[in-house]
């Protein structure tokens, strides 16, 4: 991420993710809206952004996803515990970077993290954070493009 | 209105099959209802808010329907439909699950030349193209699409029928110190680690060292 280096557990975060993606993904109906995605996509994005967008999204998913995700399959809740868990060592390295100057954000990314909260923000608050969790691929893509 | 009472019986396991990124709809027809029933195909693009008509496949027989063209940004996930119609019926529109052509498409293997000499074999390995509408299109290896693709390698001593196993990211690979006049087989596997995905081994390619001189 630019001169931030973290250690990122992608592999293992993904292979969560797919055991409740198209479990988390039926209990979102609304196709017609993204996310992450509204208005434009995050590969739209300045890739000097990369390390703004990526501590930012980490936090958003620690303090406004993964904690209103509970679901009545004690699977799944595990799944998403764990996952939540690979954020939150990500999230404190990011911290650090950001701390140090080395993650700094421009002005398009500002604009872009507002949109998202916007969007969220357009959704009561577990429909909005079961849509985020089910958009989780959308973002580990945008990370493992080059 | 001319508007037809739904009751057909919905079509079955709507889904995407997909190699390569050739991106191709498939259904089941309805329960019990044999022949003549005719299909119509939609898709959307997740986020966006319109569901689109395939005119190519509308009123087919046939249980399914490319839409490679229509969902070839693969940084993009998609929605597709499929409703039956039948003697003046037909059935509910019935989705598939969100589609991410990056994460739940099928590789192919890679295809093996093999080359030898008295005591090493040298192995090329192509990966496979991303879908393209027409020859004449611009080709992308999936290469340029995961970064991360590593090959795994299989090589066999036909005669001792001892294997090697080799892992490794470049697409060329010299495995020296063999023996002369003597049969090894190849085979490869493509293996990207995030997003996992993992083709099948390819057929084997055999050849033979050189005899000594």
């Amino acid at each position: 991420l630019g001169s931030c280096r973290v250690p990122i557990s992608m592999a293992e975060i993904r292979a969560g993710f797919n055991t409740i993606k198209a479990n988390i993904q039926a209990r979102d109906p609304i196709k017609t809206l993204s996310i992450l995605s509204y208005p434009h996509s995050l590969h739209k994005l300045k890739s000097s952004d990369r390390c703004c967008i990526t501590h930012h999204l980490f936090n958003f998913y620690v303090d406004k996803v993964f904690k209103h995700c509970k679901t009545e399959d004690s699977y799944v809740n595990r799944k998403i515990s764990s996952i939540a868990n690979s954020f939150l060592s990500v999230r404190r390295s990011l911290q650090q970077c950001h701390e140090q100057n080395k993650c700094l954000c421009g002005q398009e990314s500002t604009e872009k993290l507002r949109q998202i909260l916007v969007n969220y923000q357009g959704l009561n608050v577990t429909s909005a954070a079961i849509k985020s969790l089910g958009e989780l691929d959308i973002l580990l893509d945008w990370m493992e493009k080059s | 209105s001319g508007e037809l009472y739904c009751s057909l019986p919905n079509p079955r396991n709507v889904h995407f099959e997909s190699v390569n990124m050739k991106n191709v709809l498939h259904w089941l027809p309805p329960e019990g209802t044999g022949d003549g029933v005719l299909y119509r195909v939609k898709y959307s693009v997740y986020g966006v808010g319109k569901w689109i008509r395939k005119p190519e496949c509308r009123n087919i027989n046939r249980t399914w329907c490319d839409l490679s063209t229509e969902t070839s940004d693969y940084e993009e996930q998609y929605y597709a439909s499929v409703k039956a119609f039948l003697n003046g019926k037909c059935s509910d529109w019935i989705e598939t699950a969100r589609f991410n052509p990056l994460t739940d498409t099928k590789i192919d293997p890679p295809v093996v030349r093999v080359s030898s000499t008295e005591r090493s074999i040298s192995i090329i390995l192509t990966t496979p193209e991303k879908w393209k509408r027409s020859p004449e299109e611009e080709s992308i290896s999936l290469l340029q699409v995961y970064p991360g693709l590593q090959y795994n390698v299989s090589v066999l001593n036909k005669k001792t029928k001892k294997r090697w196993f080799f892992s490794i990211s470049n697409n060329t690979l010299v495995v020296p110190w063999l023996e002369p006049g003597t049969a090894y087989c190849v085979s490869a596997q493509i293996h990207v680690t995030t997003p996992l995905l993992r083709s099948q081994f390819s057929k084997e390619y055999c050849i033979s060292t050189l005899k000594d001189k």
